[in-house]
């Protein structure tokens, strides 16, 4: 044990290989320094894979689910678990090592995370192999693993039904893969609460990897705080900083789903494939439509006050229970992107997307650009194993995700992601294979975003749109995913001092403004410090072509392009802002030492 | 039973359709409505002076869970330095427990105090002549159900009561056997009401309306 407030001061250890668990102390550096969720995440990951290029789906992977400081205490909104792992979906242009890839972190929302601490943890680090398919049972400090073959193969939907029958209590709160996850597709999920997702980066390709089809975790403590009076004033505070407010309710409305009409009209949503920024027919799909035709209930995370979660029913052919969405990056993935304006179908997708365990973001850009392929005749029906994979589909939109999910026939090559794809088709597919690093970029396009192409650049997992567009930013957010804290209450201002207070309260370590980012930029840093040994350089920062080369040609944004010689222009600036080598993206020792992270 | 019906309650006009429209997303809708929409129906039938206590608009519920960590934060106060202090809301001392279903129904659970106690009833504690109590007793000043622990047996009759005839709230302690989650209504200022961000919970009036047909709710 570490004494140090607001946390245990210890994680626990499962090795499937050998079926031992073991509560490991942190040492108290360690939580000052990287604090929780990805930051501490990283700082394990690091300290563990000692060597570059091991192989994510080795048994030697680390699978480190991480609550923060704030996780369960009541603090508004602070339900989120960070996974952190090496991804099985990034990889260098050139390295060294042949399983060279990123750190990637996953975080979601719900009631894992805090459960975790209940349990008397400060986090969770899976390593080896179960020898069969298994699941993780983890009530306060016993520990159990035990078969799950009967599950195998079982939709996350039908498993969240009836696994806490098998658990015998409907207390525990449980997170699991479905059988995209099993059948070790890079970019599989995990789920939570059957609608609920660590999506990127393939957080549940390595929990297939590892023989793991679930944990269950319940718990009934709670670490103390350093002050604890500082603490209730600054709750109250932070409760009536969104409590009530026109800002709360607009989440309550709409959600994410609020932009899928906004960023369309502002010429930043990803349209055909990222080929346009507008979609004439959003508002079929937006937030307003779903609120009229699909949405029956508003749904919040652990002592959230925005509820932006929604779910509901649809009717007709693909009709069905809605557990989430649309939201934002799966409405417009699996929506405009792939030109499906048809309400209950793109639900469809979604559902079924959560589903199988894929996740929502990489399998539309997947499918978007299968779609522009074989409308340039680049591949053929025959390729597509017969499925029509024409732009607007819903059937075949469906099909290939089935085809993905189980990596038969065409979703072989498919379930490796848009760069292997590319690979494979070549007459020049690359310049609409829309990744960085090999991770799918996400729903905001940016023919007309420059600094949101920044954040798709110089993200640590690869194409990322929530890494921050740039550098206060990305060391805000890289902090804030530390605390577990989301990210939708903190565009309220009145929410940042309190919010300050609380995690100063709770650790006893004084965080300002300064002192929040700096630690932020630690964490940023170390991640950096990961890939560049794993072989990652300055020309794996590169946005794909189609940005510097095909205008948009509708919408208020018409005639939109990215210039290349800018675009570098700034990023060489980034890397001097930040203190790293313009040329190699190395992290400069003088930058290291004051972040204290000159680590041998 | 009539589509029109309110469930009695100050400020509260939640219809058995709203109720249905709220949470009819899936087929256990019904079934919850049965085991846990009657809080203030019997109250309704007894004939008793009317009281207040903590009722759920279901359908407003979003299963965030704050009213837990706010009925443990004022029910299991934390000592300071010697002084007490609201605790840090850990939602396992929690009275009011929000059970989750899939597809997505919330349903927050706390005591009904119900007009006929059948946790009082079943308590096999003899009456204390003075009182009139058992171990298990409504108190008469705020009608919430108390326990006295140290003539209490842990001996679960109480919870195995509300289990069979009511919601279930009453839970034993794993060890002693005595049971917990009985809402004390926080000496008049219920934490859950006031802390919820949805206002999904009111604490209101509840008592004869006169038009009442709860009774096919009741078993």
């Amino acid at each position: 044990m570490s004494g140090k407030a607001g946390y245990h001061g210890k994680i626990l250890n499962i090795d499937l290989s050998s079926g031992k668990s073991e509560t490991m102390a942190i040492p108290r550096e360690d939580l000052d320094l990287f604090v929780g969720g990805q930051g501490l995440g990283m700082k394990i990951l690091w300290d563990r894979l000692k060597k570059p290029g091991v192989d994510p789906l080795s048994p030697d992977n680390l699978l480190i689910f991480m609550p923060g400081p704030f996780s369960g205490f009541p603090v508004p909104s602070s339900s989120r678990t960070c996974v952190v792992t090496k991804s099985p979906i990034t990889a260098p242009l050139k390295s060294d090592y042949p399983h060279a890839s990123t750190v990637t972190y996953s975080n979601m929302g719900g009631f894992f995370g805090p459960e975790i601490r209940f349990a008397g943890y400060d986090g969770l680090v899976v390593t080896g192999k179960a020898r069969v398919l298994s699941y993780l049972v983890i009530d306060d400090g016993k520990v159990e693993i035990r078969e799950a073959t009967k599950f195998k193969g079982m939709r996350t939907d039908a498993f969240d039904k009836a696994f806490p029958a098998e658990l015998g209590d409907r207390s525990f709160k449980t997170v699991y893969i479905g059988p995209a996850g099993e059948n070790l597709v890079p970019y599989s999920s995990i789920l939570h609460t059957a609608g609920r997702a660590a999506g990127r980066g393939g957080a549940g390709c390595v929990m297939g990897s590892k023989n793991l089809k679930a944990i269950a975790v319940r718990g009934s403590g709670q670490p103390g705080v350093a002050d604890h009076a500082r603490f209730l004033a600054a709750l109250e505070k932070a409760r009536s900083a969104l409590y009530g407010t026109a800002y709360a309710k607009s989440w309550a409305e709409q959600g994410t789903a609020r932009a899928i009409v906004g960023n369309s009209n502002a010429g930043t949503e990803s349209v055909r494939n990222y080929r346009e920024g507008t979609f004439p027919e959003a508002d079929k799909i937006g937030g307003d439509a779903a609120r009229r035709d699909v949405w029956v209930k508003d749904i919040a995370c652990y002592c959230c006050p925005l509820a932006c979660k929604k779910s509901g029913v649809t009717k007709g052919k693909y009709g069905g229970v809605v557990h989430d969405g649309p939201e934002y990056e799966t409405g417009v993935m699996l929506g405009s992107n792939l030109m499906i304006s048809d309400m209950p179908g793109l639900l469809k997708a979604i559902t079924t997307l959560d589903d199988l365990g894929l996740d929502q973001i990489s399998t539309g850009n997947v499918i978007g650009f299968l779609m522009e392929a074989y409308e340039k005749e680049m591949v053929d029906r025959k390729f597509l194993d017969g499925i029509d994979l024409k732009w607007g589909s819903v059937d075949a939109t469906l099909a290939m995700i089935e085809k993905i999910a189980a990596r038969d026939g065409v979703g072989r090559l498919a379930a490796k992601g848009v760069a292997a794809l590319s690979r494979q088709i070549g007459q020049g597919s690359g310049k609409f294979a829309i990744q960085v690093k090999g991770l799918e970029l996400a729903a905001h396009n940016i023919q007309a975003n420059q600094p949101r192409g920044l954040s798709y650049a110089t993200a640590s997992r690869g194409a990322c749109h929530m890494s921050g567009d740039n550098i206060p930013m990305q060391n805000r957010r890289a902090m804030l995913d530390s605390t577990g804290m989301c990210f939708f209450p903190t565009f309220e201002p009145a929410l940042e001092e309190p919010m300050l207070a609380l995690l100063s309260a709770i650790t006893g370590r004084e965080y300002d403004k300064a002192e929040f980012e700096k630690t932020g930029e630690r964490i940023f840093n170390l991640e950096k410090m990961f890939n560049y040994r794993e072989g990652f350089r300055r020309e794996d920062d590169r946005l794909p072509d189609r940005f510097f080369e095909d205008a948009f040609t509708v919408g208020p944004r018409k005639g939109a392009v990215l210039d290349l010689a800018k675009f570098e222009a700034m990023l060489t600036q980034y890397y001097k802002d930040r203190g790293w080598d313009p040329e190699t993206t190395k992290p400069g020792a003088a930058k290291l030492k004051e972040l204290g992270l000159d680590l041998k | 039973m009539d589509e029109k019906e309110s469930v009695p309650g100050e400020g509260m006009n939640l219809t058995r359709r709203d109720f249905l429209k709220g949470v009819g997303i899936g087929g256990g809708a019904l079934v919850l409505f049965g085991q846990f929409g009657v809080h203030s129906a019997a109250w309704a039938l007894s004939g008793e002076p009317a009281l207040k206590m903590v009722l759920v608009d279901y359908a407003k519920c979003t299963g965030c869970r704050t009213c837990e960590t706010a009925c443990s934060s004022r029910n299991r106060p934390a000592s300071v330095g010697g002084k007490e202090f609201p605790g840090l809301g850990n939602p396992r001392y929690a009275n009011i427990r929000v059970h989750g279903f899939n597809p997505d129904v919330d349903v927050p659970v706390v005591c009904a105090m119900c007009a006929d106690t059948p946790c009082v009833q079943a308590c096999p504690v003899e009456p204390e002549p003075k009182t009139g109590r058992r171990a298990l007793y409504r108190d008469p000043a705020t009608r919430t159900i108390r326990n006295d622990v140290d003539r209490c047996l842990g001996c679960r009759s109480c919870a195995g009561a509300c289990a069979a005839k009511r919601t279930g709230t009453i839970t034993p302690n794993p060890e002693t056997g005595k049971p917990e989650r009985i809402c004390t209504l926080c000496g008049g200022d219920p934490q859950c009401v006031k802390r919820c961000p949805f206002g999904a919970m009111s604490y209101s009036r509840s008592g004869v309306t006169g038009n009442s047909t709860a009774s096919g709710l009741i078993k």
